[in-house]
């Protein structure tokens, strides 16, 4: 059976808001198309695996933030180079944020990200909480956002999508996430793949086309995904 | 008068008639449990001759509080009670706790629960560590949470620790462990408890108290109302230094569950329908963990009002393979659909998805045997509702 290796980066401090859905929604859906996942964790001072093909980050407390900053510093070359290999990667919140440049802290201290976003994100003493709605070229995405950082992205920085309801990025500019090659950020819990399956079989396509060379998708039902983004789109902020 | 009214004409109005307490004020706080474990240690003082004044279930914060009291005081504006016995929100708490000093703070848990209203877990710890930090004579403190224990050390109050044995250690993880992927052994307690929970089997549980050996069948159910009723043993000793452990061990058998807590509801056919709280991560898994949700008919229902937590990211750290292969007749809800959707990636079928309650409801009562019905806080308010009218019984 065709495999796909998944890296999952910080499961034990990344976790707090949902996001170890993403992982099951990719574990489900790869073997639902015919491909066998196999899941490797990533903790603090370890090696990363020889194969890696997909990797997902979530997001965590800014206190488990901080006790993971220094591996991702450390690993942080060879996940430059697997995005620049178009490997796919969904970074949720935290660790959407060490992806990017810095984070600016209340009290003015920096925390280094890895810079493949070319972005940077300000705390602010608002948090911005509710149920998110963001257009993107794979269809409407829809989650739940609860951070108190706001990402700027630079000019060349493209996005995931635009605001339809909510904050995003930062709330001011109408962006939300960001994209560089097959790496995506977002501030999108909910979780984002099983709410957004479209965006999930992006995810895989992009990573079976870099192993096999092509996707051959098995048609899923995802009626049930579908009922839940009609009621999403009827939810307040 | 309305509690509102009174605290905002006057502000000293709450402090100054608990200050008439004979025997004070506790509190209880934590994620989970906080109802159950009041109605514990209310019961538990009350068996044994205490008045004991107390907040009605749910109004867990200051001004529920001032409405019970202004109904409760005599004309003279006199309290007929001993002692004050509030079950706190962690938020609420630390309010409470700024204008009425208690005795004593048992603090239960602190689990990710809510995170839309509080951000983030830490927030929340720090919330119930500013409590702890009020209390006159005393914390009493979950030994197996390390987040609860180091925030008694800061405090250096005098500390009574209850905790679950070694061997039960597994059944209770704590928030650090529930969704992590490597399992590490946490270090056993040096601690003296004054409560542990030793042992369980059905409904038959047995504590140790100072040392001595107690058992005892409960009526309440779920494992983790065993925790909890390790919890308010601790608390209600430590309260009725003259009550021998054994007797209040006893005590514990007749005590029902609390609103919404595994409350049973004799239906129509004689079946038997048991509706069960649940309202974040911990609690879920507490509740597939004891109740029989592969065997009986099951309904779920999950609404996002503010009061349930409007992200329901939270599903996906419930572990549902438990009912892996197997179906569930009803799932409810405003996001019935999006509970539907979870069980489905732990390959578990919904044969109905139905957001009306009602409608849910009807159809769920219409199945045969003793079922289960597992919701959401807003939405077994309405359950509850319609079971006790369905059942002809008064509110």
């Amino acid at each position: 059976m065709k495999k796909i290796h998944i890296l999952h980066l910080y499961p034990n401090e990344m976790n707090i808001y949902g996001d170890r859905g993403n992982l099951l929604a990719l574990k489900f859906r790869l073997q639902q198309h015919g491909i066998e996942p196999v899941i490797h964790f990533h903790h603090a001072k370890q090696a990363l695996p020889q194969k890696i093909d997909i990797v997902l980050g979530g997001g965590g407390q800014d206190s488990a933030q901080s006790d993971i900053q220094n591996d991702v510093l450390r690993v942080g070359n060879k996940l430059h180079r697997l995005a620049e290999a178009g490997v796919p990667m969904l970074m949720i919140c935290g660790m959407y944020q060490l992806f990017c440049h810095r984070f600016v802290t209340q009290d003015n201290q920096e925390i280094k990200g890895i810079g493949i976003f070319n972005a940077e994100t300000i705390a602010s003493n608002m948090r911005m909480v509710g149920n998110l709605k963001v257009s993107s070229e794979f269809g409407i995405l829809y989650g739940f956002e609860n951070h108190s950082g706001r990402t700027f992205l630079a000019k060349d920085q493209s996005a995931l999508g635009k605001v339809l309801r909510g904050n995003g990025n930062n709330g001011r500019d109408k962006t939300e996430g960001a994209r560089t090659n097959n790496v995506f950020g977002a501030y999108l819990h909910g979780p984002m793949l099983p709410n957004n399956p479209n965006f999930a079989d992006t995810l895989i396509a992009l990573a079976a086309k870099n192993v096999f060379g092509e996707f051959k998708p098995t048609k899923l039902d995802d009626q049930l995904a579908e009922l839940a983004r009609a009621g999403a789109s009827k939810r307040a902020y | 008068m309305p509690g509102l009214i009174v605290e905002r004409l006057l502000p000293n109005y709450l402090a100054n008639m608990l200050a008439q307490l004979p025997e004070g004020v506790v509190v209880i706080t934590g994620t989970n449990g906080k109802t159950t474990t009041t109605k514990m240690v209310v019961e538990l003082l009350r068996f044994n001759g205490k008045r004991v004044l107390t907040n009605p279930t749910g109004s867990n914060f200051t001004r529920g509080i001032i409405s019970s009291l202004t109904r409760q005081a005599r004309i003279t504006g006199r309290l007929p009670f001993d002692i004050g016995v509030f079950e706190l929100d962690e938020a609420y708490a630390k309010h409470f706790v700024a204008q009425v000093k208690p005795r004593f703070v048992l603090a239960l848990n602190v689990m990710r629960d809510q995170l839309d209203r509080f951000g983030e877990l830490d927030t929340a710890a720090k919330l119930i560590a500013q409590t702890l930090n009020e209390a006159t004579e005393g914390i009493i403190i979950n030994d197996d949470d390390a987040r609860l224990v180091k925030y008694a050390k800061q405090s250096g109050k005098y500390t009574a620790y209850f905790g679950v044995s070694n061997k039960l250690r597994k059944h209770f993880p704590v928030d650090d462990e529930i969704v992590a992927v490597t399992k590490t052994t946490q270090k056993a307690s040096t601690h003296q408890r004054i409560v542990e929970l030793i042992d369980f089997s059905g409904q038959k549980v047995t504590f140790a108290i100072s040392g001595h050996k107690h058992a005892v069948e409960l009526k309440l159910t779920g494992q983790h109302n065993f925790q909890n009723a390790a919890a308010a043993l601790a608390l209600a000793y430590t309260l009725l230094p003259q009550v021998s452990s054994k007797y209040l061990v006893q005590q514990l058998a007749s005590i029902d569950p609390a609103f919404g807590r595994g409350q049973k509801f004799t239906l129509k056919d004689g079946s038997q329908l048991e509706l069960i709280l649940v309202k974040n991560p911990a609690g879920f898994r507490q509740v597939l963990a004891s109740y029989p949700v592969a065997q009986k008919p099951t309904m779920f229902a999950v609404n996002d009002n503010y009061a349930d937590g409007r992200d329901t990211s939270w599903l996906w750290d419930v572990d549902f393979s438990a009912l892996k292969g197997k179906s569930v007749p009803l799932t409810s809800g405003i996001r019935a659909a999006d509970m539907a959707l979870r069980l489905s990636y732990d390959n578990v079928k919904v044969k109905q998805v139905e957001p009306d309650l009602q409608a849910a409801l009807k159809a769920f009562c219409n199945l045969r045997g003793d079922k289960l019905l597992i919701t959401t806080y807003t939405a077994m308010l309405k359950f509850y509702k319609m079971l006790i009218k369905q059942a002809g019984k008064k509110l």
